[in-house]
């Protein structure tokens, strides 16, 4: 079983060095470069080992870059270095990371959810508090089937490969479809950004669910 | 732009520089002036730790919703608040259970009664019904917080006598035992639960033992090994009505998987008390309850017992309708009429809520009948 994605609040970085400029705030900003000011002179003494030593930090399932991707500055290998580990304190504000995700419920109703890059669709259910009922009822573990979504062609087509335990769990699940995952496995990429997902009804109705039930 | 200020400008001195810092600190913590007139006029601390449950006779007088709307979450009825457990009891029962590591599923599946229970009833005789094979299920239904994972830890091997142990410990006649779903293990864990069973039994022969199981899958002859292990009272929930199953169920469960371990049961121990368990409140109809019951009497089920589903994390399913305790009493008259053994109903009925008094009066009637 792929190892479930590492909690939302580590994140490794992502290239770039710039502060979010939606902040007109010049207080938040000015506290902000007090806190990089201040970080910075810690780091630089953390970071004078080999760079190495923090490619172990990211074990995301889904954060695929590394603290330490290339600048395109050509700043100094260090001073990079700190800029970027420093950005992490920055960036907790800053939106860049954040994927949204329009779910339709089961009555036809738009839901519309933030997440961060790296959780997993049960994860921006539940953090969001989304009326879905009965979602996600084994805590995303696979070992149950009610967080069966049903995804758009092109997206489905990008998704990662299914394992065999989510495919003997999604089996299991009612109204079963040709782009159909569990969300508890699906982690959010940059690319995910604005995509609609499906819940699938999970009865029909009373008629059908008796005929599932003596074909049993 | 982080990288022009990454330096701290020349210009700086450390007091302007402290003060800018206390100042951004300020912004961050007070609190804006309507924030403060609610702390002081706003609700205080003793109203919140009440710790007075509502009289019976305001029970007829709740206006509140009881069916569910639209986007809507209900908010509990009085009928179904009960007192935070404490107490001598519930210590002690909670003390010996850590030190054998034995689990219940009173406190996995968080039961309202817990408190009521632990602390002993009117005789107080505390009961728990103790959880063997583990605290974590390999189904996930949506009704249950039971934890949930594909591969739990294996099997204690000392559990059945530890069970034993403890149960001998706390002196009852009656006691409950239940398990999770072990679908990893090739018997379901029949094996254990009975040899918990005959334990048991061995140490304590004129206890009362009921376990209510799992269904096996559907392996008929594991539900043979647990029948046949000594117990006194089969318990099997069908949880809902045939209706809702699919929803409301892990999709491996099935009403009439169900319906067979029971009849198997009876079938190889005749003697043997079969009951079985309903939830009300998860969108069922009268007539599909009526149906279910009276397909449960016609398997030859003994006992049932009517409870509400009350929703124990926000993953779960959402309540929808609290039953009223008149109607639970008009369910209890129908399974009376029906022909069960006895029929437990009421909001907060569970299926091992004070199954031992009940059982227990049950047999004190029939046998000062049969001296009469």
């Amino acid at each position: 079983m792929k190892p479930r994605p590492a909690p939302s609040h580590w994140q490794p970085g992502t290239c770039g060095c710039d502060v979010s400029s939606s902040n007109s705030n010049m207080a938040v900003s000015g506290f902000r470069r007090l806190l990089v000011i201040s970080e910075c002179v810690l780091l630089k003494r953390l970071c004078q080992p080999a760079p190495s030593r923090s490619r172990h930090l990211s074990i995301s399932r889904c954060g695929r870059n590394g603290l330490f991707s290339s600048s395109s500055r050509g700043a100094s290998s260090n001073d990079a270095w700190g800029r970027r580990l420093l950005n992490t304190g920055a960036r907790l504000q800053s939106s860049k990371d954040k994927v949204s995700v329009n779910f339709i419920n089961r009555d036809g109703e738009k839901l519309k959810a933030e997440g961060n890059l790296g959780d997993s669709l049960l994860d921006v259910v539940v953090h969001n508090n989304l009326d879905i009922d009965g979602f996600g009822a084994c805590e995303g573990t696979l070992a149950c089937s009610t967080c069966h979504l049903i995804f758009e062609e092109p997206i489905y087509k990008k998704l990662d490969d299914i394992t065999d335990e989510e495919m003997d769990m999604l089996d299991l699940a009612y109204g079963l479809s040709e782009t159909s995952r569990l969300g508890c496995q699906i982690c959010l990429k940059k690319w995910m950004d604005g995509m609609t997902v499906e819940v699938p009804s999970d009865v029909a109705d009373a008629r059908e669910t008796k005929d599932i039930d003596s074909g049993s | 732009m982080i990288r022009q200020h990454a330096q701290p400008r020349s210009g700086l001195t450390l007091p302007v520089t402290a003060r800018f810092v206390c100042s951004q600190l300020r912004v961050f913590s007070a609190l804006s002036d309507e924030k403060k007139a609610l702390l002081q006029e706003g609700p205080d601390l003793q109203e919140f730790i009440n710790g007075g449950l509502s009289d019976k006779k305001s029970w007829e007088e709740y206006r509140g919703n009881l069916k569910r709307q639209k986007g809507e979450r209900l908010r509990l009825p009085p009928w179904l608040k009960t007192e935070i457990p404490l107490g001598k009891n519930y210590n002690k029962l909670k003390n010996t259970l850590r030190n054998l590591n034995l689990h219940t599923v009173c406190e996995e599946a968080r039961c309202p009664n817990i408190g009521e229970c632990w602390g002993g009833g009117e005789k107080g005789t505390a009961t728990a019904t103790i959880m063997l094979m583990g605290d974590t299920c390999t189904r996930g239904c949506r009704f249950c917080s039971v934890k949930t994972s594909r591969n739990p830890p294996p099997l204690d091997p000392d559990e059945p006598f530890n069970t034993a142990n403890a149960i001998a410990e706390w002196n009852l006649d009656y006691v409950v035992l239940t398990s999770v779903d072990r679908d990893d293990l090739p018997d379901g864990g029949a094996k254990h639960f009975a040899a918990t069973v005959s334990h048991l039994k061995e140490r304590h022969s004129k206890i009362i033992v009921e376990c209510l199981t799992p269904d096996f899958r559907g392996d008929l002859k594991a539900v043979e090994t647990v029948a046949v292990s000594g117990l006194d009272v089969y318990a099997h929930n069908v949880e809902t009505v045939r209706e809702l199953q699919r929803t409301v169920r892990d999709p491996r469960a099935r009403f009439d998987q169900s319906l067979r371990v029971l009849k198997h049961a009876k079938e190889v121990k005749p003697s043997l008390l079969s009951k079985t368990s309903i939830m009300l409140g998860l969108g069922e109809t009268d007539s599909q309850v009526y149906a279910t019951l009276k397909e449960l009497r016609e398997a030859g089920v003994d006992c049932v017992t009517l409870g509400q589903y009350m929703q124990p994390t926000k993953r779960h399913l959402k309540v929808d309708e609290y039953i009223t305790p008149e109607k639970f009493k008009y369910w209890e008259n129908v399974g009376n009429e029906l022909g069960f053994l006895y029929t437990a109903s009421g909001p907060l009925v569970r299926s091992s809520y004070k199954a031992g008094e009940f059982f227990l009066k049950k047999i004190l009637r029939e046998r000062t009948a049969e001296k009469n």
